[in-house]
């Protein structure tokens, strides 16, 4: 709890509390992902740096935001602060695909088939499906913003607590359900992840505006302040947005690539190297004698 | 596997470049709106008051759009380039259009139906909007005139 307008002691305290889990948690979640990718290249797997980097950027600019100050009036700082947490860190996390890192590393046995049903289990794609993601997400927001929700926050520092992990545990789904980099139970079309960006980006855009014009009930933030945070939400989610695009338009196009080259493969295959590509298929209702014989 | 190719090469996609010129032009001029006239010249507002919650939910959703617009015009103009079937007459002719069609609608339905914001502020405010829907119209015929050119051209000469 850092809101410099409510310096109560029990509140102070509670904060430092959770500020100091929030860091303590980072870290742990950063060191056993790195020592997790680092066991998986010593046995010779490959597992890009890039996610190594994503996913500790992500931890540290979670611990950052709350662990310092954010710089500007409070309700700057706490924007800045939600933007990290729900929107920055989630993307860097989900990007560096934890869970198949997870399913990688963990020996066959009672742990892993766990983590593999929870992972395929009924209500977690309900909740990882594009549309309930994108309403955990966005309606959080709402009661946050257009509730007397926030106000609560600044007088019941275990709410200040539910708030942040809320909004952290919201744009993790969120990010999770669009990106869909990690194996889950059902697989969304490109249409229906690009829609719920879409949704989301523009509801986000709306509270932003709406804040620039009118304060979260109950709260009572400098005009300035007010104005600066409502901007940095509306240009902060911007960024997160197209970076969110960026990721499923990389699927999009590795995808077309691969399908292109799926496409073209017997053609450039045509010739005394029959069976391989599109025709592996057919192999087995020919006599093998045929043209077994030169596949490798 | 459609058209056995007879010529040199795969056959340009005409319609899917001047769609990805059409994403992106709209979107460029989104990002022009938002960099010159909201940001370095502070003309129009963030947010004036009289905007109608149908105002806000619209230029929400049209932001929101443009920038996944403009990521997904980069994406469909790199994909077509990877494969050799960008035609880029088309590509140029659908920028044109995407920068018209977006100035005219900003100018139009945003600034004048929705009331989103205005122009620019404390000032007679018509010569700007005079101003702002002729240069889209511009841009539009000139995107028009180039859809129409390069529709002609690959139907004369199979080359370009």
């Amino acid at each position: 709890m850092r809101q410099a307008h409510h310096p109560g002691a029990a509140v102070a305290e509670w904060g430092a509390v959770a500020e100091l889990c929030s860091g303590v948690a980072a870290l742990a979640a950063a060191s056993v992902y790195l020592l997790s990718a680092r066991r998986l290249r010593h046995r010779g797997d490959t597992w890009p740096r890039a996610r190594d980097v994503a996913f500790a950027s992500g931890c540290g600019a979670m611990g950052w935001a709350m662990l310092t100050e954010t710089p500007g009036g409070p309700f700057t700082g706490h924007m800045a602060q939600h933007l990290i947490v729900g929107m920055v860190a989630p993307l860097l996390l989900v990007l560096a695909r934890p869970l198949t890192l997870a399913l990688r590393l963990l020996p066959p046995g009672r742990v892993r088939r766990g983590l593999l049903r929870a992972a395929h289990a009924r209500p977690v794609a309900v909740l990882l499906s594009p549309p309930v993601a994108a309403l955990v997400d966005v309606g959080g927001l709402w009661l946050l913003y257009r509730t007397g929700l926030l106000a609560a926050t600044h007088q019941h520092p275990v709410l200040q607590v539910v708030t942040h992990l809320h909004v952290l545990a919201a744009g993790l789904i969120f990010t999770f359900s669009v990106c869909q980099l990690d194996p889950v139970r059902r697989r969304w079309s490109l249409a229906a992840r690009g829609t719920a960006v879409l949704t989301v980006g523009a509801t986000h855009s709306v509270l932003a505006k709406g804040l620039y014009g009118s304060p979260p009930p109950g709260t009572s933030f400098a005009t300035h302040d007010l104005r600066t945070g409502a901007q940095l939400m509306y240009y902060g989610g911007d960024l997160v947005e197209v970076a969110l695009a960026v990721a499923l338009a990389v699927q999009w196009y590795g995808a077309r690539g691969r399908a292109h080259a799926r496409r073209s493969a017997p053609e450039m295959w045509r010739g005394p190297r029959v069976g391989h590509g599109r025709e592996v298929r057919g192999v087995m209702s020919h006599p093998p004698a045929s043209r077994g014989t030169q596949r490798p | 596997m459609t058209s056995p190719p007879t010529g040199r090469g795969p056959r340009p996609e005409h319609r899917r470049s001047l769609a990805a010129g059409l994403l992106i032009g709209m979107a460029v001029m989104a990002a022009a709106d938002e960099i010159v006239f909201h940001q370095l010249l502070g003309w129009h507002h963030f947010y004036d008051r009289s905007t109608t919650g149908v105002g806000l939910l619209s230029d929400g959703l049209l932001h929101t759009a443009e920038l996944l617009a403009l990521v997904a015009g980069f994406f469909l103009c790199a994909d077509l380039l990877r494969h050799g079937v960008l035609a880029a007459a088309h590509l140029r002719a659908g920028v044109f259009l995407g920068l018209g069609v977006f100035q005219v609608f900003d100018g139009i339905v945003d600034h004048k139906v929705l009331r989103v914001h205005q122009i620019r502020y404390g000032v007679d405010v018509t010569p700007y909007d005079w101003a702002w829907n002729l240069s889209g119209l511009v841009l539009l015929l000139i995107g028009s005139a180039l859809t129409v050119r390069a529709a002609r051209r690959d139907r004369t000469g199979p080359r370009r």
